[in-house]
C-alpha cells in the first residue's frame, strides 16, 4: 500500500482557515459560475479575514466544459477571485473534483510550494441546461465506447450494484430509502441546501422508478453552486488570517485517493457490490490521520450520496459499520443524528444537492462548520472533534477522503 | 451558436436578470478507432476480444497491447456467451435511442475471457445472478453500432 503513514507534526499541519459556499439551487437564474464562485471565494477570504493578495496559489475545480459553457475556465475563475499572477492549477476528478482539488492543495502545502491555497470550485448542473442536453452530456460520463450506447442514466450501474448487494447481504429498498428520507430531511436545517423535504419511506417506494430498485426519490440533485477553502500553514495563519485565533483551528489531518475500473462490468466478481478505490482512500486516510478505529473515533461525515443505497455502501467501504451491515444501520438510526455518526448533516446530495466542481468542497465547509462548532440548529453535532468527506467519480473509478480535525 | 432570444424579469432571488436563450450544437466524425475489428465483427455476427500471445491474457473490451510484456495483442473470436452477474430493469432509453424503455440491462461475464460488458438482455423478466445468456445480433440498422449485438437468456448455470 502507497501513501504516507506517519501522524503530521504540528510544524507542517495544514489548516483549513476560511470557508464559504452559496446555497445550492435548482436553477441560479442570476449568477454565471463565475459569479458564484467569485461569491463562494469572498465568504472564504472574509471568513479567513485575509485578502487574496496575500494568497499563495489558486486550485480551481470543476468538471464539465459542456455544463459551464466556457473552455479553460480554471484561469478565468483564478483571475475573477483576485489571484491573477499567482499559479494556478485545475483539477478535475468527477464527482471527486471538489475533494481531489482539496488534496491537490494539501500536497502544495505539503511540498513548501505555497504556505497558502485558495481552492475555488463550482458547476452549473442545475436548469439553465435544458432537460435533453443535460441528458446527453451525462450521458458522456459513462465510457462513451462501451457504455454510453447502452445506458444514459447513472441509475442504470448503480442499480447493478446495490442488486448485488441486496442479493448477497439481503439489504431492502426500505433500508436506503430511509437514507434519501434522512438526507432530505437533514436539509430542511441547511440554509443553503438545494432541496430540503419532509417525506416518508413510503413517498420513495411510491416515486417513478428509474432503473430497478431505485427510483427518482433515491437520486440525488443537480444543483447549480459554488464552494470555497482557504488552506494555509500554522504561520501563514498566525501572519495573514486575522480571524485564525478566534475559533477553534481546524485541520486537515489527513488524505487519501485510489482508483477502481471504471467500467463496472471488469471489476472482480467479489468485489462487485463495493466501492474497492473509496476502501482504498480511506485507509491511506485514516492512516496518514493517525486513526486505528474510524467508526469510534469519526464524529461526523460528509458522504457521497449519488444514489441512496451507495450511502449505505460507503458507510461499509469507509469502515464505520461491518461489510453487508450497512442497510440495517442505516435503518436503525446508526447514522443519524444522535447515533453513532451522523453523516451528511448538509442534506447530502440528496438534500442540499450536488454542484459538482462544489461538492466535495461544500461537503469540507459543513465538516469545518461542525467541527467549529457553528452549524446551527438541529443538524448540530455536540463536541464534534473529527469528520471526514467522502466523494467518487462514475460508480466508484477515482475515490478521495479528507480528513478533518478540531486542533485544539 | 445562436441567441434565440433574450428574456428580461425579475430572479428567483428578486432581483433584475436577464437570460439569453442559447442554442449550439456539436457533430462530431466518432472514430472505433483500435476497436474497428470488434464493429466489423459484430456486423459478421460475431464477438471479438484481444489476447496476447506472450502471456496468454486475454481481454474485453479489447486492448491493443499488453500491460505485462509490452507486445501487441491479437483479436480472436469469442463463444459469445456469458453469465449475468446482476440485471435492472431500465426505464430511460439509452442516449443514441434504438431501444424502447423500460429495456433490461445486465452486467455479464463473457466465456472465453477475463472480463465482461453492460449490455442489453432481451425480455421482459430480470435475470438473476447466474443466468446464463448468449449474444444475438439485431437485423437492420442500429441507432448506434454497438447496439447490434443483445443477449438472449439461456437459462440458469448448471
Ligand atoms: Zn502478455
Amino acid at each position: 500500500m502507497n501513501g504516507p503513514t506517519r501522524r503530521r507534526d504540528a510544524g507542517d499541519r495544514v489548516f483549513v482557515v476560511g470557508v464559504g459556499m452559496t446555497p445550492f439551487a435548482g436553477f441560479r437564474d442570476d449568477a454565471t459560475v463565475r459569479d458564484m464562485v467569485v461569491e463562494a471565494a469572498r465568504s472564504a477570504l472574509i471568513d479567513a479575514g485575509a485578502g487574496a493578495a496575500a494568497v499563495d496559489m489558486g486550485v480551481a475545480a470543476y468538471e464539465s466544459d459542456h455544463f459551464n459553457r466556457q473552455m479553460s475556465l480554471g484561469h478565468v475563475l483564478h483571475e475573477a477571485v483576485g489571484l491573477v499572477g499567482k499559479p494556478a492549477v485545475r483539477v478535475e476528478g468527477g464527482g471527486a473534483t471538489g475533494a481531489l482539488a482539496i488534496r491537490t492543495a494539501v500536497m502544495a502545502l505539503g511540498s513548501g510550494a505555497a504556505r497558502s491555497v485558495l481552492v475555488f470550485g463550482g458547476e452549473a448542473n442545475g436548469r439553465s441546461v435544458d432537460r435533453s442536453t443535460a441528458s446527453e452530456i451525462l450521458a458522456m460520463s459513462a465510457d462513451f465506447e462501451w457504455e454510453t450506447p447502452v445506458f444514459g442514466t447513472f441509475a442504470a450501474p448503480y442499480a447493478l450494484m446495490i442488486t448485488e448487494h441486496m442479493r448477497r447481504y439481503g439489504t431492502t429498498p426500505e433500508q436506503f430509502a430511509a437514507v434519501a428520507v434522512k438526507n432530505r430531511r437533514m436539509a430542511l436545517d441547511n440554509p443553503y441546501a438545494h432541496k430540503g423535504m419532509s417525506i416518508t419511506v413510503d413517498d420513495v417506494l411510491a416515486s417513478r422508478p428509474l432503473s430497478d430498485p431505485y427510483r427518482l426519490l433515491d437520486a440525488s440533485l443537480l444543483s447549480d453552486g459554488a464552494a470555497a477553502v482557504l488552506l494555509a500553514t500554522g504561520d501563514w495563519a498566525e501572519r495573514h488570517a486575522s480571524t485564525f485565533g478566534d475559533r477553534p483551528p481546524v485541520a486537515v489531518l489527513g488524505t487519501g485517493s485510489a482508483t477502481d475500473h471504471p467500467r463496472l462490468s471488469d471489476r472482480p466478481d467479489d468485489m462487485f457490490p463495493h466501492f474497492a478505490a473509496k476502501r482504498r482512500a480511506a485507509e491511506q486516510a485514516y492512516r496518514s490521520a493517525g486513526l486505528d478505529d474510524p467508526a469510534d473515533e469519526i464524529d461526523v461525515a460528509e458522504v457521497y450520496d449519488s444514489f441512496s443505497g451507495a450511502e449505505l455502501q460507503a458507510y461499509e467501504d469507509l469502515g464505520l459499520c461491518p461489510v453487508g451491515k450497512g442497510g440495517p444501520a442505516a435503518a436503525e438510526g446508526r447514522f443519524d443524528l444522535g447515533g453513532q455518526t451522523p453523516v451528511n448533516t448538509s442534506g447530502g446530495l440528496l438534500g442540499r444537492g450536488s454542484a459538482v466542481g462544489a461538492t466535495g468542497i461544500a461537503q469540507a465547509v459543513e465538516i469545518v462548520a461542525q467541527l467549529r462548532g457553528e452549524a446551527a440548529g438541529p443538524r448540530a453535532v455536540p463536541d464534534a472533534r473529527i469528520g471526514i468527506t467522502d466523494t467518487h467519480a462514475g460508480v466508484g473509478a477515482l475515490s478521495v477522503v479528507n480528513v478533518f480535525g478540531r486542533a485544539a | 451558436m445562436r441567441v434565440h432570444g433574450v428574456e428580461r424579469g425579475v430572479s428567483r432571488a428578486g432581483r433584475p436578470t436577464s437570460l439569453f436563450h442559447i442554442e449550439m450544437s456539436q457533430r462530431y466524425r466518432h472514430t472505433a478507432g483500435f476497436a474497428d475489428p470488434f464493429y466489423r465483427g459484430i456486423d459478421q455476427g460475431v464477438l471479438r476480444a484481444t489476447r496476447c500471445d506472450g502471456c496468454g491474457a486475454a481481454w474485453f473490451p479489447p486492448r491493443p497491447f499488453c500491460p505485462v510484456d509490452l507486445a501487441e495483442t491479437a483479436w480472436y473470436d469469442l463463444p459469445g456467451t456469458g453469465t449475468v452477474t446482476a440485471a435492472t430493469r431500465v426505464h430511460i432509453p439509452p442516449p443514441f435511442g434504438g431501444v424502447e424503455a423500460p429495456y433490461l440491462l445486465a452486467s455479464i461475464r463473457l466465456d472465453g475471457v477475463e472480463g465482461g460488458i453492460t449490455h442489453r438482455v432481451l425480455g421482459d423478466r430480470i435475470p438473476e445472478k447466474g443466468t446464463v445468456v448468449a449474444v444475438k445480433f439485431m437485423e437492420g440498422v442500429p441507432a448506434h453500432p454497438l447496439l447490434r449485438a443483445a443477449f438472449e437468456i439461456e437459462g440458469r448455470a448448471a
